[in-house]
């Protein structure tokens, strides 16, 4: 119930819509009533031969009701409907807002097909929530209350009967559906989500599982996930059908004792034999209101766990927010600093880094080397600010990077990580993220420079890049960070799958452009390291060693050993 | 499969069935009216008592209760219509999706296909369990009320006659308009759902580029557009009920009109028929205005099935294979490529005329600088595409005039970007056979890979999980991880797209070792940028810009290739400053 009271506060910020569309289904539900109502009156009446211009003008009033109730429908439809789907907008964009400071540890959490159909799927569920649980119980009281009262004016038995019907309908049956629907534990929200995980991930895996001819397999598993979807779909519609019949038979039911009662009251004389059918009519409209009821207990349930699925992965991580609002000064190269720092991975026994102190004044080289997974990309994470030392520190110019803002300090960083993303669309789209006011001319050069230049600009990116050789993805993603032209460069392994030729190209350009800058290089070939200021050795999430190529070598350790073996593999 | 009316044809028994359910329900519809109207008649004018009228009445309750039975029994029939077409078309869609060529598989965005999938196929639904079932129902019991109007008084007959065609004529006019503007919805819902994805795998990236907050902008205006076709689609059915509405209230108006002056003027007709047409009235427009709500969803439901049907008619070039099958000898084949080429467009990149004998268990290097070709070549030896210009043999017959199955149960590849899914790193593993592999046989995998290390320092092991939603790995452990599958089978031949990128010396030493032993039985292709798995190798194809430039071993080359000469050069620079 707690995540739906988000979704009510949403729906609360569109007032006006919310209103008009009370007032407008009340007046349609008030007005079919008077419509249907004095057509009974009409008919009896006129079997009295009256004379003709009572007839004429109650004629004319059911008209006028009947265009009014029209437009009423018109008006509630309109107005409920704008309302919800500004609402369902609202929500996604919420839904995102939250999402984003949580990438990137988000992905260790969900799915990103799950997530799809949390943003999609259950947002689209609650666009019941307004239309057919928040405010059909409202207008519902209105309608029946006032007819009531006016009925009572006529019999104070039948005002009572419609009024035993409203707790019948409104609640008595309302609330036995719902533990029904809760015994049924509807999954269907969570079957969707099934359905979309594996859907995204067969079509992101399409390669592998070709490959391993795996297709077979995992369609058959996609088939029975979405029969399960659909017999869960069928089991709804089905209860929301069993539902349905059983309110309109019990609303025919309570119409039913209006008429018998009423019938007995006319032959008791107690009742005025021209208002009958006008009771009966009106009796018969009303619980048309209450039809809304039979499926409402359904989609509260649904919307409740659509809700609490919505907002459970955006709410549960929130960081105390400490000072973080430092800033760094811009537009001069940084100095970085560890001091004693030490992470561990969420649910890891073994730190991935051990107390890490290091030293990088501004405009220094540094690489970094050390075996596959030493804790060189989990460095980088830190310096970038997506994870915090569980102890030490990081500094940046002489400022603790957990006071910093992670926007401000991004936007000093030109990144290139160890798997790097391009978007649907083109090459040009790709690059301008590193700055939306470049010129199509500092593009091009940031592409002959990376060996890019027989692709132009328009040239289409497909998802993920797939049209993109490896070395090109990667040269991209360098290209991408140099028209950044930012003073702080961190560099993943940033040509790793590029050839030696072109590696050199690439390197020359980088260290020409970040002559003055400080710049942190990661990289397993360890040739070309003699000019580094500073190579740090890392092993098992410490740093071994560290110091400048010659000093390395001179000390003979780990590094020198490392050399050694690369030479053997090398002459 | 694309035409819903044929589709629903299709399902004759249950038309049968729903259409039997609407003569039952007509005959309640008339019968509640008749009862109804006889039992105030009796009270009300002819002052019956009320002992006399409860048998009536007793009566009419048992029709209202028949009725709302009735209801429900076709709504149900309506509902499992439904979903007995929905898996029909979500099946056609996964074979379509599983069936696709890899260059197909490339194209569009994978969060619109999910749409497609999902959202689309969902929205189908309506069709089956609403407009079906109603379309049956309008078509039946409207017709049983002007029988008894005529019946009972003709000129009711006459002007429900003449006002009814108002109705669906309207509902055309205005229907046409909603399958074009609910195939809009789709297509937004559609986009929306690729371009969430896409951000959602980006979010990273952009975050570091300072671009995360302007997706907030992009994912509301994305959003406000769906809402905006939404309400499009939305506004054309509450206009179309809104006039359906205003029609039967006009038309109602005139019936209640001329029974009126009938009966006060003329006196000609009796209190009875009157009150009974005009409680037959309403009954009567109802159900065709519930018709015209019907045939609103009805349409935006074709709007998606030609969005799935559109998906599924796009063609393909699939890969053919053919039946011969693929026989496990202790030799390795020989593959042969006679001036195979491919190009991936008209223009653009092509793989042109590449010729070589890859003979028995030789270890070949396919080396070449970034973007030469050679994931490219790698893809047409595996037969992942199918040369568009020359052939490729194997042990003397073309690849594809073999079982698929069959080849690529000898063939191992690990990709360049290897996929890990989201379960265990044991089934990670297991994925690289189709035989069920034992434990054993995975931690071996494991070991040979080099992540023994690192499985044991897990404190779930083999059972940690990865990928998506599981446990983060280092780049270097992702792609020992992926490497493990080749360990896993026997293959006769194996690719490998760069399998020590990202790897340092001493890790790719055990790979390295690993890798030679399984080439003792199979013929294994590399694509190479160290020097040292390059010169290894038996045969080294030098690819430049998609042509096969030289081939040969190391020391040939370095005789005969100035090119070649450049690069072994530069491996020995490294980083210049
Ligand atoms: N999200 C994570 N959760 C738990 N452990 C992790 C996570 N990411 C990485 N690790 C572990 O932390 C250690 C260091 O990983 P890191 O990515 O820093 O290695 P690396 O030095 O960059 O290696 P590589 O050269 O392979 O990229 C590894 O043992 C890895 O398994
Ligand atoms: N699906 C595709 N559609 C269009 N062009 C493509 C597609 N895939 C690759 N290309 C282009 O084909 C060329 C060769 O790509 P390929 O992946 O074979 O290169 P590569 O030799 O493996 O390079 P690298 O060493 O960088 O991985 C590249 O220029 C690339 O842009
Ligand atoms: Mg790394
Ligand atoms: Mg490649």
């Amino acid at each position: 119930m707690n995540h739906l009271k988000l979704v009510i506060k949403e729906i609360m910020t569109e007032k006006k819509d919310v209103f008009l569309s009370v007032l407008f289904g009340f007046l349609a539900g008030i007005t079919a009533i008077a419509l249907f109502g004095s057509s009974g009156y009409l008919v009896s009446k006129a079997a009295f031969a009256p004379p003709l211009y009572t007839l004429a003008f109650l004629i004319a009033g059911l008209k006028l009701m009947g265009f009014a109730r029209a437009l009423s429908c018109y008006g509630e439809r309109y107005f409920s409907h704008r309302a919800t789907f500004t609402m369902l907008s609202n929500i996604r964009v919420s839904f995102f807002e939250k999402l984003e400071p949580l990438a990137p540890r988000i992905f260790q959490k969900y799915r990103s097909g799950d997530l799809l159909a949390r943003i999609v799927g259950d947002v689209e569920s609650l666009q019941n929530f307004f239309l057919r649980v928040f405010y059909p119980p409202i207008i519902l009281l209105l309608v029946f209350l006032s007819t009531i009262f006016f009925v009572a004016f006529y019999s104070w038995w039948i005002a009572f009967i419609l009024f035993a019907g409203l707790i019948l309908t409104g609640l008595v049956i309302p609330a036995w559906f719902a533990r029904r629907q809760k015994k049924l534990d509807s999954r269907i929200r969570e079957s969707r989500a099934e359905l979309s995980t594996d859907v995204t991930e067969f079509l992101y895996g399409f390669l592998d599982l070709k490959i391993y001819q795996k297709l077979q397999g995992k369609k058959q598993r996609l088939h029975d996930t979405s029969n399960r979807y659909i017999a869960e779909q069928e089991r709804e519609g089905k209860t929301a059908m069993f539902n349905h019949s059983i309110n309109s038979m019990v609303s025919f039911t309570v119409s039913w004792f209006v008429l018998a009662v009423g019938a007995y009251f006319v032959t008791a004389e107690q009742l005025d034999g021209v208002f009958l059918a006008m009771l009966v009519m009106i009796s018969l409209t009303m619980f048309e209101n209450a039809l809304p009821m039979a499926v409402l207990p359904g989609h509260l349930e649904d919307n409740r766990r659509a809700a609490k699925r919505l907002y459970s992965v955006v709410d549960e991580e929130s960081e105390p927010n400490t000072i973080i609002e430092k800033k760094l000064p811009a537009g001069q190269a940084l100095s970085l600093a560890f001091q004693e720092a030490t992470f561990t991975f969420p649910g890891e026994d073994r730190p991935a880094l051990k107390e890490v102190s290091v030293d990088l004044p501004a405009g220094s080289k540094t690489a970094i080397v050390g075996p596959s997974g030493s804790g060189k990309s989990t460095l980088m994470q830190l310096l970038l600010g997506v994870i915090r030392p569980d102890k030490g520190k990081i500094l940046a110019d002489g400022v603790n990077l957990s006071e910093v803002e992670q926007e401000n300090l991004w936007a000093k960083i030109n990144v290139v990580l160890q798997e790097n993303h391009f978007f649907y669309g083109t090459i040009r789209e790709n690059l301008l993220i590193a700055d939306g006011a470049l010129t199509d001319k500092d593009m091009e050069a940031a592409l002959e420079r990376v060996e890019l230049d027989h692709f132009s600009l328009d040239d289409a990116v497909f998802e993920k890049a797939e049209n993109l050789s490896g070395g090109e993805r990667q040269r991209l993603a360098v290209a991408r960070a140099m028209l950044k032209g930012e003073r702080l460069w961190l560099l993943d392994e940033p040509v790793s799958s590029v050839d030696v030729l072109t590696e050199k190209t690439i390197y020359e350009h980088i260290f020409s452009l970040a002559k003055k800058d400080t710049l942190v290089l990661i990289s397993h070939r360890l040739t070309g390291l003699e000019n580094m200021d500073k190579i740090i050795v890392m092993e098992q999430g410490e740093v071994v060693e560290a110091g400048s190529f010659k000093e390395l070598m001179e000390k003979q350790g780990y590094f020198y050993e490392m050399k050694q073996i690369e030479k053997n593999v090398l002459m | 499969m694309n035409d819903l009316k044929k589709l629903a044809k299709a399902h004759a028994h249950d038309r049968i069935l729903l259409f039997i359910i609407a003569l039952l329900t007509g005959v309640m519809v008339i019968g509640q009216a008749y009862l109804f109207v006889a039992a105030v008649d009796r009270i009300f004018l002819q002052k019956y008592s009320f002992l006399e009228v409860l048998p009536v009445l007793l009566v009419l309750l048992a029709v209202m209760i028949a009725r709302a039975g009735l209801t429900y029994w076709s709504g149900r029939t309506g509902v499992q219509m439904a979903s007995k077409v929905k898996r029909d078309f979500r099946q056609s869609l996964l074979n379509k999706y599983s069936r696709n060529p890899i260059q197909a598989s490339f194209q569009g965005q994978s969060g619109q296909k999910v749409s497609v999938i999902l959202d689309a196929v969902d929205e189908i639904d309506s069709y089956f369990s609403q407009y079906v079932p109603q379309v049956i129902q309008t078509s039946v019991v409207p017709l049983m009320i002007i029988g008894t109007a005529f019946y009972h008084h003709i000129y009711t007959g006459i002007i429900m006659l003449i006002t009814a065609p108002f109705i669906p004529a309207f509902m055309i006019i205005i229907g046409l308009k909603t399958k074009k503007k609910s195939e809009e919805q789709m297509d937004e819902m559609a986009a929306f759902s690729g371009r969430f994805l896409d951000i959602l795998q980006g979010l990273t990236t952009l975050k570091f580029f300072g671009r995360a907050k302007q997706q907030h902008e992009a994912i509301r205006e994305s959003s406000l557009n769906f809402r905006d076709a939404t309400m499009e689609v939305l506004k054309i059915a509450f206009i179309s009920s809104l006039s359906l509405e205003f029609i039967s209230m006009l038309s109602i108006g005139i019936i209640a009109l001329e029974v009126g002056i009938r009966l006060i003027v003329f006196e000609s007709i009796s209190f009875f028929t009157a009150f009974f047409v005009l409680v037959l009235a309403p009954e009567f427009y109802n159900s065709l205005r519930d018709l015209g709500s019907a045939f609103h969803t009805g349409r935006g439901s074709m709007g998606a099935a030609k969005k799935v049907s559109e998906e599924l008619t796009e063609t393909e070039q699939v890969v053919e294979w053919g039946d011969t099958p693929f026989r496990y000898t202790d030799k390795p084949p020989v593959i042969e490529l006679k001036e195979a080429g491919f190009r991936y467009k008209e223009e653009g990149f092509a793989l042109k005329g590449i010729s070589a004998v890859l003979s028995s268990n030789q270890q070949i290097a396919i080396v070449g600088r970034s973007g030469a070709g050679k994931t490219t070549l790698l893809h047409l030896i595996a037969g992942l595409i199918g040369p568009t210009e020359g052939i490729i043999e194997v042990d003397g017959r073309s690849l594809f005039s073999y079982e698929e199955a069959g080849w690529f149960e000898q063939l191992s590849y690990i990709s360049q970007h290897p996929y890990l899914f989201a379960g265990t790193l044991s089934d990670n593993i297991a994925i690289g056979t189709n035989e069920a592999a034992t434990r054993y046989e995975i931690e071996r995998a494991a070991e040979k890979a080099g992540i023994q290390e690192l499985v044991e320092s897990l404190e779930a092991g083999l059972d940690t999980a990865i990928g998506e939603g599981g446990r983060g790995l280092s780049g270097g452990e992702k792609q020992r991880v992926a490497l493990a599958r080749a360990f896993l089978k026997k293959p006769s031949v194996i690719l490998f797209d760069e399998p020590t990128t990202g790897l340092d010396l001493h890790t790719e030493r055990i790979l390295q070792a690993s890798i030679e032993a399984l080439a003792k039985n199979s013929t294994v292709i590399t694509v190479a940028h160290r020097l040292h798995t390059i010169r290894n190798a038996d045969q080294i194809l030098f690819l430049e810009n998609g042509k096969l430039i030289a081939q040969g071993s190391h020391e040939e080359l370095l005789a005969g290739n100035q090119e070649y000469r450049n690069m072994v050069a530069s491996h020995r620079g490294g980083i210049a400053q």
